[in-house]
């Protein structure tokens, strides 16, 4: 292999510049801006000469040193380079370098900007560790990494309670996945003696059977870690008031790439999850994608839409995965992290333009006066919609026919039903904000956003529009099905392959999305309040309302917890630091008022007290 | 002469010198006391870093010296360290001379302050150096009087004397059984000498009957979990350090805490083998106690330092559990805790002192938003909640790992649970009080609280976060240490230990057993590559 030494540079480049931000320019900032963007870019650029240097071969490849060795427990921090990681490497470093870019626009102006790109950075070193790691326990420590920086980038605006809030929150539930993921870490090292992926697959391919009865345990609690992670239910809830954070943030982190993690972890680790942990998280994936898609439709924040809309993708991938899917899994992550992206940066054009308004029912009109975000925002919504020939339609109908082959037609039907839900929700979204006159005031005088915000608009449109025949799924499917792997097709023939390749799938998804638009068309080109309320009465206010999970859990979970740390403080209060520990206290003090009686001050009494005591010892010691 | 003896005994000059210094040279105290202290953590490091190329003795310390005593006694002074106690005594040194460095803002009765301070430190160094039960025990008293003494004239808050009392009570007590045990320990060899080298080694060949070891395991694992607030005896630490100067608590929880579990590790595991086997399933069910019933604890508590107070008590959780296993992997997870709760301990009671210092109080329902005035303890301090809650990167997070996965093939409900504690309560607690006492809008009245003015009063705070943050980025730099050094204790070295000797004295990384064929040479930036 060539130029290995730049896989490392690519890593830890961003760290160095996260550290040094930190430690030394914070109040110069735009050398902090300066050294965060370079990092990053620059990492995508020798991503670029790596790959194009080392073409990518289903052959892995690794990199390591021993980080910790005490006798059977081997950790490596290495590096594994094979098409999944390397081509995550390039989405990675190319989406947050786009990302970064158009921060520096977002965010000029706020004084703690130095802070923001130290942590950005600080997030793209966790995000690429997680990419390349080689063995479970790297990739563990990279995901509580890129979970803190979530936290810091979510509560970036800590003074405002609602954003430090749901820094914790996210957090937390975060924590609640990891729990189970490092149960499951430790069973597959106890069963199987190793940590690396490489040699985990070895040996599960030499021995199916290899982790006996805690098969399907082990691949359910591995799946925890995505489920937090991913945001699938039912650890979904922290996703949405995640959206607190800078809007570039959501872009980046909420929604292109940490939270597309757990589904990156899960197609990882592929090899150890056997059909009946699958089919659980088939199921689990599709009833997210569905929740979620019926609670977009109800909501009124315009980055709050966008949330659901990832949480449902998201489920999408989570039951691609679970239907054996791992090629149209990461296929669907690719493009997913193009449009959404694209969307969230193309929303917060939007929310900068009116003063920092989310609702969409107080926009109206955008469209003529921010030609450049209207466009790019179409691009990104058809895409999500999943219009042939955007790259949505090519990933989301890979998921469709993987779910038709294996005969899994509920799970089909639940596809099809989510594709109609996002088509509807989105157009809603655009007619809504884009159409019609303005309804509050600062829509009205909304300008186009600057130049430094609009080209990564322009270069995530682009991609988001040829993502679908660049060959990704190509690539994929060489980390997957190696053998079943065929020449690359040219990108005319990958326009009409799912056509001749599956053609009853390709037509309920597009039938889907022309039905989602229909609808939308019909309930929202000319509204100025939402209608949906009044027609559907108290199913709205629940999808509103988040089907009400978030209080439930409060109700149960939460309290359920606080309750027992009540009665552990109570008891540590009353039992052991009351009762016992006074009580010695009072015992001593009642023994030493008693013994004070002994004290005389009377010399008989004493003398006749020392003798019976060297009587004592005599009697002791000769006797 | 060994390092060690500067190491230790630097403080104990420094503290002797000031006897002599008039009281109103504040300056002169306060610069001899830090550069005491800052001498010793230099020598320290120094020892550190040339441990793994000093020759061994013959029972495998390095750095011996053996200055006999009381002959008929069989007392020496005897100090050396293997890989256990190197760690601890590093740790302990920069803990003392952070602590030092957070002295200034003890007012009055400075020399007596400084004078306590170091025989403290000196005391706790003495301790961890020692290899003679006696030196071992008696500098350990050393260091607990002082303590007592600063928090009852120093201390803080209404409850001040109640809780002198009660950390004075129960410490006592603690060190009381710890006596009665390693007295009994000395009569059983019958061999009419201290050096603890020499009486595991003798108990080794000549094991010790079970009925005296029934007898005797008891008394030092309770009396020294007193010291280390194993659950039930935990509280007086939460009142104990509420209520200590912040530099009593620095160092007391961060260094002369981890006495107990040293002295498990070092004397009572290696000695008492089948009284421990006995024990140590009690043990790691006693240690869920620290980890979840004090987490919970800590999520009820109204006032930071006593929440902090109770997060100490918790972490000391994972270290008896790494002990409980009574493997390799366990132990050299328990003694990584050690070194990483040392650290941080230290960190977290030196930021809230300043907090106090600047507030007055810290009461959380009154404090808030304090990251837009502090940026500099505001991050530290959220550094720490991040190490406490297990975050990678942190030394925390390298040892819990390693003692989780020790304990998971042993106690397989023990670690869930205790899991559990690591994952969600740490975090609920740790989080709780970033929100409360950082985050949210900042109340008038502290809106002219000043941070960290200049580089002094930032160094205690950097020199642990760097603790904190170069063992956990590198643990090799420790475990590797640590493993040679259990050779030593553990009652039955596996066979795989042998092996993890010898990486000891090369830091270029081996090809362990998950490496892979065919493999090519050892690339010179320390990689192995694989293709």
């Amino acid at each position: 292999m060539k130029l290995e030494i730049l896989p490392w540079l690519i890593l830890f480049l961003p760290l160095v510049a996260a550290g040094w931000i930190t430690l030394f320019t914070l109040r110069n900032q735009k050398l902090s801006v300066g050294l965060s963007i370079g990092a990053v870019v620059t990492g995508f650029v020798l991503s670029v000469l790596f790959v194009a240097v080392n073409p990518l071969t289903p052959a892995p490849q690794e990199l390591s040193l021993n980080w910790l060795s005490i006798g059977e427990f081997q950790v490596q921090f290495g590096l594994r380079l094979d098409p999944l990681s390397l081509l995550m490497m390039l989405v990675v470093t190319g989406v947050a370098g786009v990302i970064h870019i158009y921060s520096w626009g977002y965010m000029r102006g706020d004084r703690g900007i130095s802070r923001y790109f130290a942590c950005l950075s600080l997030f793209t070193f966790s995000m690429l560790g997680i990419v390349l790691a080689n063995n479970f326990l790297q990739l563990f420590i990279f995901w509580e990494l890129v979970g803190v920086s979530s936290y810091l980038l979510i509560g970036f605006w800590y003074e405002k309670p609602a954003a430090a809030d749901a820094g914790k929150k996210a957090f937390i539930t975060n924590r609640l996945g990891d729990f189970g993921f490092i149960l499951g870490i430790l069973t597959v090292w106890a069963a199987l003696g190793s940590l690396n992926f490489g040699v985990l697959a070895e040996k599960l391919g030499a021995n199916r059977e290899a982790l006996g009865g805690a098969a399907t345990l082990a691949g359910l609690l591995i799946f925890c870690g995505a489920v937090g992670k991913s945001a699938q239910f039912p650890l979904h809830v922290w996703l949405p008031d995640a959206m607190e954070g800078p809007t570039p943030v959501s872009a980046l982190i909420h929604a292109a790439t940490m939270v597309a993690a757990g589904v990156y972890m899960l197609c990882r680790v592929f090899f150890l999850l056997n059909a009946g942990a699958l089919e659980i998280i088939a199921w689990i994936g599709g009833f997210t994608a569905l929740i979620s898609a019926l609670m977009a439709i109800q909501q009124n924040d315009i980055k709050r839409i966008l949330a659901y809309s990832t949480l449902s993708q998201l489920g999408y991938m989570v039951m691609a995965v679970g239907l054996h899917g791992p090629t149209p899994a990461m296929f669907h992550l690719t493009t997913h992290a193009f449009f959404k992206a694209l969307l969230f940066l193309g929303a917060g054009s939007v929310i900068i333009a009116c003063h920092h308004e989310q609702d969409i029912w107080k926009m109206g009109g955008l469209g003529r006066k921010m030609p450049v975000t209207f466009w790019t925002f179409l691009a990104g919504t058809l895409a999500l919609a999943g219009v042939w020939p955007l790259s949505g339609f090519f990933s989301k109908d890979a998921i469709l026919a993987e779910a038709f082959e294996r005969h899994h037609y509920a799970l089909f039907a639940l596809g099809v039903m989510v594709a109609l839900l996002t088509t509807f929700y989105m157009f809603r979204l655009v007619f809504v904000v884009f159409f019609r006159p303005a309804r509050a005031e600062p829509a009205g005088h909304a300008v186009e956003s600057p130049q430094v915000m609009l080209w990564p608009l322009r270069i995530l449109a682009t991609l988001s529009i040829v993502g679908g025949v660049i060959s990704l799924d190509h690539y994929y499917r060489l980390q997957f099905e190696p053998a079943a792997v065929g020449a690359a097709l040219s990108w005319t023939a990958q326009l009409t392959h799912p056509f001749a390749h599956a053609p009853v799938p390709a037509a309920f998804g597009l039938a889907a999305a022309l039905a989602g638009f229909a609808c939308a068309w019909l309930l929202y080109r000319r509204a100025d309040v939402d209608p949906l309320p009044a027609r559907l009465g108290p199913v709205a206010r629940a999808m509103r309302d988040r089907f009400y999970f978030d209080e439930l859990y409060q109700a149960t979970v939460i309290r359920a917890h606080d309750f027992i740390a009540t009665i552990a403080d109570w008891a540590d209060r009353w039992l052991i630091a009351g009762l016992v520990v006074r009580g010695t206290h009072g015992t001593t003090e009642l023994i030493g008022r008693a013994l004070r009686l002994v004290q005389t001050g009377n010399l008989q009494t004493y003398a006749f007290l020392f003798a019976l005591g060297v009587a004592f010892v005599l009697w002791w010691v000769l006797g | 002469m060994s390092p060690l003896t500067y190491i230790l005994g630097w403080p104990f000059l420094a503290a002797l010198a000031l006897v002599f210094i008039p009281r109103n040279y504040r300056v002169v105290i306060r610069a001899i006391a830090v550069a005491a202290t800052f001498l010793s953590a230099v020598l320290a490091l120094k020892m550190f870093a040339q441990f793994a190329g000093a020759p061994a003795g013959a029972s495998g310390y390095r750095f011996e010296q053996v200055v006999p005593w009381v002959k008929a006694l069989g007392i020496s002074y005897y100090v050396g360290v293997d890989g256990i106690n190197a760690g601890l005594v590093l740790m302990a040194a920069i803990v003392a001379f952070a602590a030092a460095c957070a002295s200034w803002d003890v007012q009055h009765r400075e020399k007596e302050f400084y004078i306590l301070l170091l025989v403290m430190a000196g005391g706790i160094l003495g301790a961890f150096a020692s290899l003679d039960l006696f030196f071992f025990y008696i500098f350990h008293e050393f260091a607990l009087v002082p303590t007592f003494l600063m928090i009852g004239l120093w201390g803080r808050g209404e409850q001040k004397n109640y809780a002198t009392f009660q950390i004075t009570l129960y410490l006592t007590v603690g060190s009381l059984i710890v006596l009665v045990g390693l007295i009994a320990l000395y009569l059983q060899s019958g061999l009419g000498t201290f050096s603890i080298p020499a009486l595991v080694a003798h108990f080794r060949q000549n094991p010790m009957p079970l009925g005296a070891q029934q007898f005797i395991f008891p008394l030092l694992l309770f009396g020294f979990g007193i010291l280390v607030s194993l659950w039930p005896f935990h509280s007086w630490a939460p009142p104990g350090y509420g209520a200590a100067p912040s530099a009593t608590a620095m160092l007391h929880a961060g260094a002369l805490k981890k006495f107990g579990l040293y002295g498990l590790i070092r004397i009572a595991l290696p000695i008492m083998p089948e009284a421990a086997r006995e024990w140590m399933p009690v043990l790691a069910w006693l240690c869920l106690g620290n980890l979840l019933y004090c987490g919970w604890v800590a999520m009820k508590q109204r006032d930071f330092n006593w929440l902090v107070g109770y997060s100490s008590v918790a972490h000391m959780g994972f270290v008896f559990l790494g002990i409980a296993t009574l493997t390799p992997l366990g132990l050299t997870g328990a003694v990584l805790v050690m070194v990483a709760h040392g650290f941080l301990a230290a960190l977290t009671f030196g930021l809230n002192g300043y907090i106090h210092r600047q507030t007055g109080t810290l009461e959380m329902a009154q404090l808030g938003g304090l990251l837009r005035r502090l940026p500099f303890i505001g991050a530290a301090l959220m550094m720490a909640a991040f190490a406490g809650c297990g975050l990678p990167g942190f030394a925390n997070f390298a040892g819990e790992i390693t003692v989780f996965f020790g304990a998971w093939k042993v106690y397989p409900v023990v670690t869930v649970l205790a899991c559990w504690g690591a994952l969600i309560v740490g975090a609920v607690y740790m989080l709780r009080a970033v929100r409360v006492v950082m985050h949210g809008p900042l109340p008038e009245r502290w809106a002219e609280v000043p941070d960290a003015p200049h580089f002094w009063r930032k160094l205690p705070f950097l020199a642990l976060l760097a603790g904190l943050l170069v063992f956990g980025c590198f643990p090799r730099l420790l475990t590797d240490r640590i493993q040679a050094g259990l050779a030593s204790v553990l009652p039955a070295p596996p066979i795989a230990l042998t092996e993890a000797i010898e990486p000891v004295n090369s830091t270029a990384p081996l090809a362990g057993p998950t490496s892979f064929e065919p493999e090519r040479p050892m690339v010179p930036a320390g990689m192995t590559v694989r293709e």
